[in-house]
């Protein structure tokens, strides 16, 4: 490996901690404002997480497999909001069964993976930051979510029926208890959401600031990582659509609690109004959770093909575009909402526009490994897959852009597979990725390669047999959110393939096990890293493996792109952003 | 065989990933099997990865673009993944070749920016053509009217009796004793009759009026290809098609709307033209003599 810059790290991180003196247990651990402890902190609970919304993904799976068959072994040992008398999932619980799998990937997995883990441990690192602009807010942004996380969580415990109208919570199901079952439930869903919606805000105000202010010197904008630039368009979007849901969240929770009647039909007030209000966060929020994902990979694309990023500008605008352009495709989610059906076709028009942007970023990543010379590592495996679903999620996506053949396939199996392709074969694949190629710089020892090979390679496997026989259900006529395929005549024939996507999702679930084994063996046991063990150049491969409080010893000066790979005329084939160009290396611009 | 021993990771990967991987695909392809063996469903035995047959004028128009989008999508996806996997096996590190260095290339740029927006935009002509003219096109006037309330968990549909005629309707009338929100100062609503299952004649447009009596539902037929949300507090009366087939349909509700959601569907029975006068006819006999003897 070699160090150019940082002569003498060792004796330098003792330095750093000269600046810093030693921190209490709970200042260090539990109230940290250092960004690496609390993307940390988030990393921990968000895994945690994901195992929960994992199981319930299950429990959704089985009874579209095995309607009305009993819940083997733990049946009887299930709540009562849950199951019936025999043991079998009762249609109620299972709607609280996919609301709650939705709302905790969505807001309690997705997002703080992506902004909660790699927003806090890379924006500082990444841009030759000591620390957020705001480390008090930043620590607060952590305990918010985590208390919207219990607060979420609790609603499994009350012994009545958690959440049961769809993470989309439709009013006025959602908005009368008497509808849905679920008033207790319900509410803590809008508590949840709201407290989640701080958490959101804080955390967005601070990474625009520290982007904006904290830049080392000569990391200019287009010099940013592509991660930076997804976390900083994504801020925005958070900044701008969160507030919405939360306004949203709170009048969902007047009309259940304190009889006013913003949603319900028989008070004046307007159905129709929650979807609005609802879309108008949601979109941005399809984005909110690709566009890290986008950036995260494609950081891991440029790093195991070494070479620059094909058309960096370009991907640049490409995530603006998407970002300003997010806000006026919601309605896509509403042509058969019984909206204007004038705005239905503009919706469309805008739909059919975004996607030229993600089609620009697709030629790119391509463009990325053409010409390459690409290792395969685990974290690469998981960024071409990530490519690759992200493809399949588009394209499935023009379907429903097209108003007329949303007519048919709307809240089918079609759309559930989409949505899956993007956010989990899009976004968890990238967040897979990530983990593996930024474990070393979190924990300072490598992830075990043989194990991460066999994790991507069932996930992937797992993933398709799973997602991929939902687009012939959904074509099929199957509905989304129907307790029991089997009481429907043209579904019946469909069983099969429903028990076949269960088996795949089982599947899918155990292959999870390899991951968190190798994930916590690793922090121990794991093979120890250096410094860059990727051989990369952006500005967190420059400080020792974990880097100590306050990351850099001395502000870094930055000279280069953050993609400057094989560049002619080197005999190393990366330049660290921080190190000048030797005067043989023919840096083209861009 | 001998080039794949040569290289470790991929002797590795074809033991610990491949063979397993095989092995499972074959136990879960030996289950399908099975249970497509096994199953009773006598309702489709052919095409069961496909779309039902169409049974509706626009529906056929509506399966022609999505053979349109499916050409289409299809033909880029393995263009893409065809080249992306070639350029995968080409361009995996090797001992002594060096990376291409390029930032990229702005003509190419501005080829994948314009070529895919044309296409984009190209689809969305055709696609907004089909919605304007076919599907939300003035329904021809000599449309049976059918209104369809909606409530937790059924539904329950009325025809417009001897005149044919549904009369006017207000959705803040709806209730129990008034399903359909009629309005008794329109005389054109006494002889309207109710009927549990949707009765309808073939190749005769169907105009629908959809009320919902609670919260949101749908009226989604998969062999029409028609879906359209139920709201509560508005009357959608946009919604038409021409039952090209005769038949049973299952009319199935798919928008949540609670724990009976996943078993709120009505029988929909498109018969010949004879066969649904008469059913016409005797459904409208109770009402007639109710007002003549008034």
């Amino acid at each position: 490996m070699a160090q150019t810059l940082i002569h003498a790290a060792p004796a330098e991180v003792h330095s750093a901690h000269a600046h810093h003196p030693e921190l209490s247990f709970f200042r260090k651990y539990i109230w940290s404002e250092d960004h690496k402890t609390i993307g940390l902190q988030y990393l921990f609970t968000s895994l945690f997480f994901l195992l929960v919304g994992g199981l319930l993904a299950m429990g959704v799976r089985y009874q579209l497999a095995f309607p009305n068959v009993p819940v083997p072994i733990i049946g009887g040992l299930l709540p009562r909001w849950l199951v019936q008398e025999s043991g079998a999932i009762a249609p109620a619980g299972y709607n609280a069964l996919f609301t709650m799998h939705a709302t905790v990937m969505v807001f309690l997995v997705i997002m703080p993976l992506l902004i909660g883990v790699f927003g806090n441990f890379l924006i500082p690192l990444q841009i030759g930051a000591p620390d957020m602009a705001f480390p008090f807010f930043n620590a607060l942004s952590y305990w918010l979510f985590l208390l919207s996380g219990l607060v979420i969580l609790s609603s499994f415990f009350t012994g009545s029926s958690p959440a049961a109208s769809g993470w989309t919570s439709y009013a006025p199901l959602s908005s009368h208890g008497a509808y849905s079952g679920a008033q207790l439930g319900q509410s803590l869903w809008c508590v949840g959401l709201f407290v989640n919606g701080l958490a959101s805000i804080a955390g967005a105000m601070n990474y625009i600031t520290t982007i904006i202010n904290m830049r080392a010197p000569g990391m200019r904008m287009f010099r940013l990582p592509l991660p930076i630039w997804a976390l900083f368009v994504t801020a925005f979007l958070l900044l701008l659509a969160v507030p919405v849901l939360s306004a949203a969240a709170a009048m969902l929770f007047f009309d259940l609690n304190f009889g006013t009647s913003f949603f319900s039909a028989s008070s004046y007030g307007q159905p129709l109004l929650w979807q609005h209000l609802f879309w108008f966060f949601g979109h941005p929020e399809v984005y909110i959770m690709i566009l890290p994902a986008m950036g995260l990979a494609s950081e891991i694309l440029a790093v195991f093909s070494r070479k620059p990023i094909f058309g960096y500008k370009a991907m640049v605008f490409a995530l603006i575009a998407i970002g300003v352009l997010g806000f006026i495709v919601w309605g896509h989610h509403m042509f058969v909402s019984g909206m204007n059906l004038l705005l239905s076709a503009t919706f469309s028009f805008s739909t059919m526009i975004i996607a030229v942007p993600s089609a620009i970023k697709t030629f790119n990543w391509m463009g990325t490994i053409w010409g390459g010379s690409i290792r395969f590592t685990t974290p690469m495996c998981f960024a071409l897959a990530f490519v690759s679903m992200f493809v399949i999620g588009g394209l499935s996506g023009i379907y429903m852009a097209s108003t007329p053949v949303d007519l048919f396939i709307h809240h089918t199996y079609f759309i559930v597979a989409h949505i899956h392709y993007v956010l989990f074969g899009g976004s968890l694949f990238a967040v897979f990725g990530a983990i593996y190629f930024w474990y070393p710089k979190m924990f300072g020892r490598m992830m075990n390669e043989t194990w991460g090979k066999i994790h991507f390679g069932l996930s992937f496997l797992f993933f398709n047999l799973t997602f991929f026989p939902m687009h012939n259900l959904g074509l099929n006529g199957m509905m989304r959110r129907i307790a029991d395929p089997t009481q429907y005549d043209h579904l019946r024939s469909q069983q099969p393939i429903n028990v076949f996507i269960t088996l795949s999702a089982f599947g899918l679930g155990l292959s999870t096990i390899p991951f968190l084994i190798n994930f916590f063996y690793s922090m121990f046991k794991g093979q120890k890293a250096g410094m860059n063990p990727w051989e990369s150049t952006t500005l967190e491969w420059t400080v020792p493996s974990p880097p100590g409080h306050g990351n850099f010893d001395v502000t870094p000066t930055v000279y280069n792109g953050p993609y400057e790979y094989s560049v002619p005329g080197m005999e190393q084939d990366y330049l660290p952003q921080n190190q000048p160009a030797p005067e043989t290396a023919r840096i083209a611009a861009h | 065989m001998t080039i794949l021993r040569k290289c470790p990771i991929l002797v590795l990967a074809v033991k610990r990933v491949v063979r397993p991987a095989i092995v499972l695909a074959g136990f879960m392809i030996a289950v399908l099997v099975l249970g497509t063996v096994t199953s009773s469903a006598a309702e489709r035995t052919s095409n069961l990865w496909w779309m039902p047959e169409v049974a509706t004028k626009s529906g056929k128009q509506i399966d022609q673009l999505i053979h349109f989008i499916y050409y289409l999508t299809g033909i880029v996806f393995v263009l893409t993944q065809v080249v992306y996997v070639y350029f995968l096996i080409k361009y995996r590190s090797r001992r002594g070749v060096r990376a291409t260095y390029s930032h990229g290339n702005n003509r190419l740029e501005l080829i994948w920016t314009v070529i895919p927006a044309a296409i984009f935009i190209g689809l969305w002509g055709y696609s907004n053509h089909l919605w304007w003219n076919v599907i939300h096109a003035e329904p021809p006037a000599d449309s049976l009217e059918v209104a369809v309330t909606a409530y937790q968990f059924g539904f329950s549909f009325q025809y417009g009796g001897a005149d044919g005629k549904l009369g006017r309707s207000n959705v803040n009338l709806i209730g129990n004793n008034n399903l359909f929100g009629n309005d008794p100062n329109d005389p054109l609503t006494r002889d309207n009759f109710q009927s549990g299952i949707l009765e309808l004649p073939v190749d005769r447009p169907v105009r629908l009026r959809l009320n919902s009596k609670d919260v949101i539902h749908a009226f989604y037929v998969p062999q029409f290809r028609v879906y359209q949300d139920i709201i509560p507090g508005r009357t959608i009366d946009w919604v038409w098609f021409i039952p090209t087939q005769i038949g049973s349909y299952q009319l199935a509700c798919n928008q949540l709307c609670g724990s009976g959601h996943y078993n709120m569907k009505a029988q929909i029975e498109v018969v010949s033209k004879q066969e649904f006068d008469k059913w016409y006819k005797e459904k409208s006999a109770p009402s007639n003599k109710a007002l003549a003897a008034r």
